[in-house]
Parts: C-alpha cells; structure tokens; sequence
C-alpha cells in the first residue's frame, strides 16, 4: 500500500456562461448565452513520495482547490493524467475512496444533528473498519486533538475549531494512506492550529502518511513542510525545498557577527557579501550569485572566523511569499503574451 | 466489496430525532391535532349531508385519518438534519458523497429507508391507538388487510421516487423551492390527504390517473375502506408496480447524470 501521488500534466478547463449586468444585460445573457473557457489549471505535473508532506501554495484563483479535486476523484481532468496510490481516481471512484481521506476547509462530512462520536460510527460502517480498530484509532486521535471533550456534542453545537479537528479525525478514521487537506487549518486559534500541526505530523511521520495540503498560513508551511509546490494561473511556478524558495525569492538575509580578533582580515566569502564593517562588528548578506541559504551562511562565517557573537536576521516566510507570487504574477503574464506552443518550460 | 455494514446509515434519522426530543414531542402534537380535526371534520360534514359519493361516514374518517397516518411515513422536510441534497449542494458538502465508498444513491436509498421505518413506528403507534379509540375502522377482512398492506409498500416506493426526483432536480438548479411548494401541494392533493379523490369532478381524476401521485397513497387507503373492491386490486397493484419500475430507471438515469455533472463542475 503506497501512498504516492503522481500528477502528469494535468489540466482542467471550465466553462461558464458570463452574466451581463443589468436587466437588459440578463435578458440578452438568456437569449444568446455567452460561453467562456477558464484555464484553473494548466499542465501542472509533480510528484509525492510516500510519506512525504507538501504544501500546495498559490495566491487565490491559482487553482490548488482545482488541483486537489482532481486528485481526490471528485473532478475530471481536461489532459493529463494523476495517480493517487497507483488509482487513477477520476476513473475509479470507490477504489480511490477507500485510499484517501480529505477535509475541505470550511465544509463538514459529519452529520449535523448527530454527536460527533455517532458521525464516526457511521464512517466506521460505510467504510466497514472493525470495532476494534475503531476504537484504538478513536484513542490516538483522542490524545493528540482532544476530541473526547466534546464527541458527545451534536456538530450543530461545536465551535469552528472543534468541528475541524473532528472533520481530521473523521477523514483519517478508515487508515488512508494518502491524506488531502484544503486549508484544514482555516479559523482556528493558535493553541488549536499548533495542536493540529503537531496531529499531521504525527501521521507523517509516525503513520507514514502522504500529506497533500494547501494553505494561506506561512507559519505552518515553515512547521510542516520541507517541499512545496508553487503554482499561479493554474501553471506549476516552483517545486522544491523551502530553501530554495527562500534562496530564490528572499535572499534578504543577514548574518551579523561579532569578531574576537580587532586585526583578523575580513573578506566576502563565497556567495556572501560583506555589507559593513565597522571595528569589531561585520555584517554578511547574500552575494548577487549563488546565495546560501541564511543557516549555510551562518556555518561559513562560523568557520572562516572566531567570533564571541553572531546572529541572524532573516525574511520571514510570509515576505518570501510575496515575492515569489510577485514574481510568479510577472511570469504568468509573460506567458499570456507568448503565443502557446513557443512557451518557455519552467521558470 | 460488497457493503456488509454500510446499510446501518440508515440510522441517521432515528437518531437524529432521538437526539432531540423536542422535535419528538412536536411531531407528536402535530399528529394528534391533525387526527383530531380530520376526524371532526368528515364527522361534522357527514352530519350535514349523509352519504356521499358512496362512501359512508365511517369509510370517509377512516380514510381521512389513515391518509393523515400516513403521511407521516416520510416528511417532505428533512431540512433540520442538513442532509438533504439541496443543503448539500448549497454548502458544497456534496462532494463528500462521492468521496466515500458507498455510492451516493446508496446512502441515499439507505437514508430514506431509515426514516421510513422511523415514520412507519409512528404511523403504527397512531393507528393502534386510533383503532382501539374507535376512530378507524378495521379493515374488512385479512385478504383486505394483505392487500392494503402490499399497496402501501408499493405506494411508499413509489412516493420515495417522486420525492428523489425533487431532489435530484438540485443537480441542476441549486433551488428546487418553488418545485418542493408544487410537489406537495400536488402530492397532497392528487394523492387524497386532502380529500378523497372521487370527490373531485371526473376530468380531475382522469388526469391524476396519468401521475404517480395517486399511487402513493389514493390506492391502499381506497383498497383499506372497501372503495376499490378487492376483484380490482390486482390491476391497482399491477399500476403502482409498474410506476415504481418506470420511475426507478427514470431516477437512475438521473444519478449518472448528476455524477456527471458534479465530477464536471467540481461540486
Ligand atoms: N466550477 C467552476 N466553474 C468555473 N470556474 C471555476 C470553478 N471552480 C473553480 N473555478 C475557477 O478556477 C480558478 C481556480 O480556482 P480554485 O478554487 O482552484 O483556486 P484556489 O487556488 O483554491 O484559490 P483559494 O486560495 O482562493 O482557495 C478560479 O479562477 C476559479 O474562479
Ligand atoms: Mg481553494
């Protein structure tokens, strides 16, 4: 049972009718419906390993809620092709249901009237997983999000938060091996959403669980994620380590040390500036070419010199983001102004 | 695989309304007011004008009540569970039913399984006290009793699959208000809750005889007070039979196309 993700080339178009404004504007909207084609996504091909999690990030309207119904079987491709544990899941619905658990955000699986604890029985039946497991699985999610504090309330009663974690527990109930979240961490407080990072770590690395996920949260794709996938306009800007996005976009860091010797030489290294030197005190920033990441920096400067201070100042995620769908936006609209066919591959 | 536990969806709504018993106590009250007033007023009518349309006082409370009984099986408002297909199209949570293992006209068919049965232990409660009060008649003979029992499986069948249509109409439209409004005016109306349907004039009735809705519940309360004589239930029973499969092909057709729609559209 591998739980990989392999996603080739995959496109989705839709078609929607354009409503004109105004009375007129509807009548005629009515008469001679004006069809548009949107490209939500555009030959986006990447890979999860098993047991690896990767945050899908893009600005709004890129497409990652397009991408992942895809995955999860509930939309078809226009082109390409996706396996999900070796199922193509748009053509093997049931198949690829038992392999998967999703949360969509906002929108609840459990049943409204019923308490929580009869929702999971419930799952537990349509998904036929003995009692005992059931129940040793109920106990584990338990200890990690807190659940039996409020399992007997009805869902209609929870708060957001607690409706959430319930919704994580419910979609892991049956073991998938391959786990989608579309912004699962959305209007929780900072002591719930810590609790729910510390729960999807747990799964990953303890379960061995594939973890597909998209969010507007930084702070978790720094806690969570080693790789991340990029994407705008539905096109697939990046893929790789956070490192290298941060080398990429956000080369603002510094690294500030104090020397021990006043008469030691200072020089740049290599991939590092010197931006100031003054008596004891230097400060090293990024070279123009071939950056280091801030921690590699750090161990070269540590190492090239005796210092009794060092610190380091570094861009947080949230900045290196905006650059990065700065600069994603610049590049989708130089492919809109490419004809298609001479389009340039990557970034 | 084949679902060997997953029927036990089916217990969402005796749960559901276990869960909340103030809903129980409402339902309760409704349907004792309801008997009442239906009983009072064919009582009272029939006081005015002896017998009419060939059906005497007794047979006309007897059907009034049973017909009020009856449609208790299943309510056309499911809303408080929000779990209908029209909620779930509307919040989007749609897409769950086809993220599970249980196909969606599954779940569907369990759901409303469940609340038959739930509405069945009220409708039996009510009958067995409005017998023992004197309300309603017995039927007539056990082979009456059979049959009537049989046509009310058939006409609950059937009633299910005009109400899956309403809901699978939300596939395509997100509001099927104003048609939910039409159906239960018109299931109440050509089905006989409101009145037995031989006091309509004949065009009525020869039209109502080309819908499904006379099926539901016209058919067994007719056979249970003796309006349809027993030599003619094998025809009505053949009718009701033949909605259901008519119906059940029509409703399958429409699932493949709301899957359709929905793994096109992205729910
Ligand atoms: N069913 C649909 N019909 C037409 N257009 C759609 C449909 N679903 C999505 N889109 C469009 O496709 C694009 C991508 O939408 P998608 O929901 O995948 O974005 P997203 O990356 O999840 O954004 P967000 O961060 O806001 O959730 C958007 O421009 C959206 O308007
Ligand atoms: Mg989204």
């Amino acid at each position: 049972m591998s739980g990989s993700i392999e996603v080739r080339g995959l496109s989705r178009t839709f078609h929607t009718t354009v409503r004109r404004p105004g009375f007129a504007g509807a009548l005629k909207s009515l008469v001679n419906p004006e069809r548009v084609a949107k490209e939500a996504v555009v030959d986006v091909t990447f890979d999860v390993a098993p047991g690896e999690l990767l945050a899908l990030l893009g600005p709004n309207g890129a497409g990652k809620s397009t991408t992942i119904k895809m995955l999860t079987g509930i939309l078809t491709p226009t082109a390409g092709e996706a396996r999900v544990a070796g199922v193509v899941p748009y053509e093997e619905r049931e198949r690829n249901a038992r392999n998967i658990g999703a949360v969509f955000g906002q929108r609840t699986q459990l049943w409204w009237d019923l308490p929580v604890r009869e929702s999971f029985a419930i799952l537990r039946d349509i998904y036929e997983v003995p009692e005992r497991e059931h129940r040793a699985r109920l106990g584990e999610f338990d200890e990690l999000l807190d659940l039996s504090s409020f399992w007997d309330t009805r869902v209609r009663h929870l708060s957001l938060g607690q409706r959430v974690r319930c919704d994580l527990a419910a979609a892991l109930l049956h073991d998938p091996p391959v786990v989608f979240l579309d912004e699962p961490t959305i209007g929780m407080d900072v002591v719930v959403k810590e609790q729910v990072r510390e729960f999807l770590r747990h799964q990953v690395e303890e379960r061995g669980r594939t973890v597909l996920l998209t969010t507007h949260d930084m702070t978790e794709v720094e806690r969570l994620a080693e790789r991340v996938v990029l994407i705008n306009h539905g096109r697939l800007v990046l893929d790789g380590s956070l490192d290298e996005i941060r080398r990429k976009f956000g080369s603002t860091w510094q690294v500030r040390a104090t020397l021990a010797d006043p008469h030691a030489r200072v020089e740049p290294l290599p991939g590092i500036a010197l931006l100031r030197h003054d008596g004891l005190k230097v400060v090293f920033g990024p070279a123009e070419a071939d950056a280091p990441t801030v921690h590699q920096a750090l161990k070269a400067v540590i190492e090239r010199y005796e210092v009794t201070d060092i610190a380091i100042d570094e861009a947080d995620l949230e900045d290196v983001m905006r650059a990065a769908y700065v600069q994603a936006e610049a590049v989708s609209r130089a492919h809109a102004e490419v004809p298609s066919g001479a389009r340039a591959e990557g970034v | 695989m084949a679902a060997v536990h997953a029927w036990r969806a089916a217990r969402v709504t005796p749960l559901g309304e276990l869960h909340t018993p103030p809903r129980m106590t409402a339902a309760l009250l409704r349907l004792t007011v309801q008997v009442v007033l239906v009983a009072s007023l064919w009582n009272g009518l029939y006081a005015q004008t002896g017998t009419t349309a060939g059906l005497d006082r007794d047979q006309a409370v007897t059907y009034a009540v049973l017909a009020v009984l009856a449609s208790r099986l299943r309510e056309l408002d499911q809303y408080a569970g929000r779990d209908t297909v029209l909620q779930h199209m509307h919040f989007g949570t749609i897409v769950y039913w086809y993220l599970r293992p249980l196909a969606p006209q599954r779940y569907y068919a369990l759901r409303a399984l469940g609340e038959q049965l739930y509405g069945l232990a009220w409708a039996l409660a009510g009958y067995a006290v409005c017998l023992a009060v004197g309300v309603v008649r017995p039927p007539e003979s056990a082979a009456v009793a059979g049959v009537f029992a049989l046509s009310m499986l058939l006409g609950q069948w059937v009633l299910y699959y005009v109400m899956l249509v309403i809901d699978q109409l939300c596939f395509w439209t997100l509001r099927n208000g104003a048609a939910m409004l039409i159906l239960i005016f018109a299931q109440n109306l050509l089905s006989g809750v409101y009145a037995p349907l031989w006091f309509f004039p004949d065009w009525f009735i020869t039209l109502s005889g080309f819908l499904p809705f006379q099926a539901t519940l016209s058919v067994p309360l007719s056979l249970y007070v003796g309006r349809i004589p027993l030599s003619e239930a094998g025809a009505q029973l053949a009718v009701q039979a033949a909605w259901v499969v008519v119906l059940a092909l029509f409703t399958r057709l429409l699932w493949r196309r709301a899957a359709r729609r929905v793994i096109s559209q992205g729910g």
